[in-house]
């Protein structure tokens, strides 16, 4: 370490959130520091293959056994506050800092997206946030007006950026009924996946989406699970956004 | 309950790889590492707010960590079991050679709080003002306490200052 490498600490806040982080530079021209870098990401994976599969349970456990100690006493109090949570609760959902054309949303506006899946219940539609298999197959249903050009894509913790719908050539209006055929199957790594929809009134290449999809969403898992509005599309174009956490 | 669970799996997985490394690099053993990771988040689900502003749950979890494993090696220490060792030092660091292996070699003597400060400064070789944000204590407090171990450690092996 030189007298300007940045201490574990600092490095471990750099590995939340590498884009975005002020030691990216000096990380990328440190051999000292890239060493110490891969060998925290070699412990890292260490940890998500060999220490949460088999731990997350128990401190799931102990979560819930913690809020059931309070529940007694927080029930009265919550009761009288429903009406400002549930205010509260709208304005928490609206993604920040919209771009102008910005009308999605998992439901509302002139945009839907629908995540579906299949487990042991059968079919079920997933929540915003809702924790899949990572392996997990998945389809699609899009509810859009004046759409000529849908995309249906995701962006993972990796910034790798995946187009699902159409899976080459280029956007087309959705099909009748909104359902998307065919569908995609997690790739297997644990982690935040967002599902983005896009839909245009005229043609939208695909470099311009994917694009917007890296500012938005790419360089880690904070940014993912902050999964900001797309900027820079078209004026008239509507998006729609669902978070997945992958589980080993 | 359901989203508290979720609450509670999503934090681990985001922070678990950083407090299993702490973890890892204190104990210097995965067993036990693997362990004390899961105690710690055991322990921090009553406190999930504090977890949704990185700036703040990073540093919060890294001194959670520290103290719980120091206290593992200490207990281990006081039941017999194999000692602390001496810890990876961080290559570099601006104190003395000697005074580094030193805060190794004697560590389980001093309380807690002082542990933190001793592992911090000589071990992981992090600046007073860093060590002081991270520990949610003064700078002044840092070097007060640092300037404690050291005489005191240097008391326990018979070192001159």
């Amino acid at each position: 370490m030189t007298n300007r490498c940045p201490s574990d600490l600092a490095l471990e806040q750099h590995l939340l959130d590498p884009a975005a982080s002020p030691l990216l530079a000096h990380v990328e021209v440190c051999p000292l520091c890239r060493h110490r870098v891969a060998r925290m990401l070699r412990d890292g994976e260490d940890f998500r293959r060999y220490v949460f599969p088999g731990s997350v349970e128990r401190v799931e456990a102990a979560a819930a056994r913690d809020r059931r100690r309070w529940l007694p006493f927080v029930l009265a109090p919550a009761g009288a506050a429903v009406a400002i949570a549930a205010g509260l609760l709208l304005v928490a959902r609206a993604p920040p800092g919209p771009p102008a054309g910005y009308e999605g949303g998992v439901k509302g506006g002139s945009m839907t997206l629908a995540v579906y899946t299949t487990g042991d219940q059968g079919v079920r539609a997933l929540a915003d946030g809702a924790a899949v298999p990572a392996a997990a197959a998945l389809r699609f249903k899009v509810g859009a007006r004046d759409c000529a050009a849908l995309w249906l894509f995701s962006v993972d913790a990796a910034g790798q950026v995946t187009r699902l719908h159409p899976a080459a050539g280029d956007a087309a209006p959705p099909p009748a009924g909104g359902e998307l055929p065919g569908g995609a199957v997690l790739d297997g790594q644990a982690g935040p996946e967002r599902i983005y929809a896009v839909c245009a009134e005229r043609p939208l290449p695909w470099e311009d989406v994917a694009r917007a999809a890296r500012e938005a969403a790419g360089g880690g898992a904070v940014r993912v699970r902050a999964g900001a509005a797309l900027p820079g599309l078209p004026p008239g174009t509507a998006q729609a956004t669902l978070l997945l956490e992958k589980r080993p | 309950m359901a989203r508290e669970r979720e609450r509670a799996a999503e934090a681990y997985r985001t922070y678990g790889p950083a407090v299993y490394r702490r973890c890892l690099r204190l104990m210097r053993d995965r067993e036990a590492a693997r362990d004390a990771t899961q105690e710690v988040f055991v322990k921090l689900v009553r406190e999930l707010s504090k977890l949704e502003d990185a700036a703040v749950a990073l540093p919060w979890l890294y001194r959670v960590a520290t103290n719980h494993c120091l206290n593992q090696l200490r207990n281990a220490g006081r039941r017999g079991e194999e000692p602390v060792g001496e810890l990876e030092v961080a290559s570099g660091a601006q104190p003395s050679f000697p005074d580094r292996h030193l805060a190794a070699s004697v560590l389980a003597r001093f309380d807690e709080g002082t542990q933190a400060v001793a592992v911090g400064v000589l071990v992981d070789g992090m600046g007073h003002e860093e060590l002081a944000g991270a520990l949610g204590i003064s700078r002044k407090t840092v070097e007060r306490r640092l300037a404690r171990f050291l005489a005191g450690a240097r008391a326990l092996v018979g070192v001159q200052p």
